[in-house]
């Protein structure tokens, strides 16, 4: 008799022992290892052993580091300008967030004080890499549940802000564009204007397509209400981090409560939902796109002159920083330290992704196997994250 | 709020504080009474983790340093509790009873610097392949040639 490996699947036992065609009658008796992952389309590049009961799971435990590169020791063996392209690296969906961080880290330490336009800039482009990734979020979250409708649309929005981008930086993706002291390039009246009618795009066209279609849709709800919840007290227990937070009821938002780059002198909402469930969490993603857009409208319109860079020395005095920004994904954690040299001594970053995951085998306890990628996807990580 | 807490601390712990940002405190603690200063933070309201970053200073002639860097999230406000280490004994009592959400970050700092968490229930290599186990990377005295792995 051929064994089960064969055919594709392995199940492999608690105690470790394949099981062969023979023994399979008393399957529903054991407890079975399934390996959710790494070949799995929802998954990316990691892999989740989960034991299951029958339909039901019992543990989960999630195998990580597919995509290691060790950008925290990297670091150190750059240049203080340099180690952007290290930091940017974390995720490559919004390289903003992360290059804004170690920046504003590596000025608190060298005394260096940014020009006004450069906080603008880097406002915008921030709220321009939170968008590409919500929409790449919202996508795939659908993308998970079969329908791969929404991620079509939602790259075609996208792919307006990556050519504002573009044109910007010469980049699309990994932009290398915010450097301690400043932003590296001038802005131009084409990118605002480039800038302007991908929001026109995403505020005209998308949403109320989106929203009529795959927000208001009863077989979503169907699908996600009530699955994965997670209440107040418990999210904060878990760490979980970001949009999870926030549709938990938490309002934590970095921008809001410490205030870097120009949000102090904006006006936005931070999105809360209080159910907690797959679906608040899907719906907190759709509408902090709403304010993101808000967000660019408001610095365009506010728009200093002035220089874009000032100096960054060299050398940088001895000393250390803990800087916060509120990244697409949550609150990524910069502890930046320098011990009079010309590039970073120590970088600590603290991962939301890292966070929400390790969560994980708490809120899959008990849940149906075909609920695995819906509360996997609604918890919006990154894989590079993750691992860094 | 950070006022209370600082003399708190010095009051009950005996342990030194200094601002290091706005909204945060940096509390140099020992390794001795780190449990009860965390439970003691967290009944203050300082209830959402953050993450442990550790600092090898060795090649300065300085010791290892654990930082946990732990959020009041109803009041916003950020403490650092900090340990030092000596090089030749880095054990520390995990704290991942007070703060579960703690555990696997000490778990990749006992990967990434070999800082041994007395009481943490994983610590195994969760981000390095297996045959890395023990390389510590993330030390300064790592040698990138030594532990490469060999060609077949």
């Amino acid at each position: 008799m051929d064994s089960i490996a064969q055919a594709g699947f392995t199940f492999v036992l608690e105690e470790k022992k394949e099981i062969s065609g023979e023994d399979l009658g008393l399957l529903q008796e054991k407890l079975l290892q399934l390996n959710w992952g790494v070949q799995h389309p929802a998954s990316g590049p990691m892999r989740l052993k989960v034991w299951v009961d029958g339909d039901e799971v019992v543990k989960v435990d999630p195998d990580i580091g597919y995509v290691l590169r060790l950008l925290e020791k990297l670091v150190e063996y750059r240049t203080w300008i340099n180690a952007i392209v290290n930091v940017e690296r974390a995720c490559f969906m919004d390289n903003f967030g992360t290059m804004t961080g170690y920046s504003i880290a590596a000025e608190k330490i060298a005394g260096v004080e940014v020009p006004k336009k450069a906080d603008y800039m880097r406002t915008i482009l921030c709220e321009g890499g939170r968008i590409v990734s919500h929409l790449v979020g919202l996508g795939s979250f659908v993308g998970v549940l079969g329908v791969h409708t929404a991620m079509q649309w939602a790259l075609i929005a996208r792919e307006k802000f990556l050519d504002a981008f573009e044109l910007y930086s010469g980049q699309r993706i990994a932009t290398a564009s915010i450097i301690p002291g400043g932003v590296r390039f001038e802005p131009t009246g084409k990118f605002i204007e480039k800038m302007t009618k991908a929001i026109d795009f995403l505020e005209k066209e998308f949403f109320p397509r989106y929203e009529e279609v795959f927000l208001d849709n009863p077989t979503l709800k169907l699908r996600t209400k009530g699955v994965g919840v997670v209440p107040k007290e418990k999210a904060i227990e878990l760490g979980l981090a970001g949009p999870p937070l926030r549709a938990s009821g938490v309002t934590s938002d970095i921008r809001k409560d410490y205030p870097y780059a120009a949000y102090g002198e904006l006006d936005f909402n931070v999105v809360t939902r209080e159910e907690g469930d797959a679906y608040a969490r899907y719906c907190v993603i759709f509408e902090e796109l709403k304010e993101s857009a808000k967000i660019i409208r408001q610095a365009i319109e506010g728009f200093p002159e002035g220089e874009y860079r000032t100096k960054f020395p060299v050398k940088v005095p001895p000393g250390e920083a803990y800087v916060n920004v509120e990244w697409a994904r949550g609150c990524f954690g910069f502890h930046l330290i320098s011990d009079g040299g010309t590039g970073p001594y120590r970088l600590k970053m603290g991962a939301p992704s890292f966070a929400n995951l390790w969560a994980i085998p708490e809120m899959m306890k008990g849940i149906k196997l075909a609920d695995v990628p819906v509360i996997f996807a609604s918890l919006y990580m990154c894989h590079g994250d993750i691992d860094r | 709020m950070l006022e209370e807490i600082k003399e708190k601390v010095q009051s009950e712990f005996g342990f030194q504080s200094e601002p290091y940002d706005t909204n945060m405190l940096l509390i140099h603690g020992n390794r001795e009474k780190i449990k009860d200063l965390l439970e003691f933070l967290k009944r203050s309201g300082f209830n959402y983790p953050h993450t442990v970053s550790v600092v090898d200073w060795t090649p300065k002639g300085k010791d290892f340093e654990v930082n946990y860097i732990i959020e009041n999230i109803q009041e916003k406000k950020f403490v650092i509790v900090r340990v030092t280490l000596p090089e030749n004994d880095l054990t520390v009592p995990s704290v991942c009873d007070i703060f579960p959400s703690l555990q696997p970050h000490e778990r990749e700092a006992w990967e990434m610097f070999g800082v041994e968490f007395v009481g943490n229930p994983r610590l195994e290599v969760m981000l390095l392949p297996e045959w890395a186990e023990g390389t510590f990377p993330l030390r300064k005295s790592y040698d990138f040639k030594k532990h490469r792995k060999e060609k077949k």
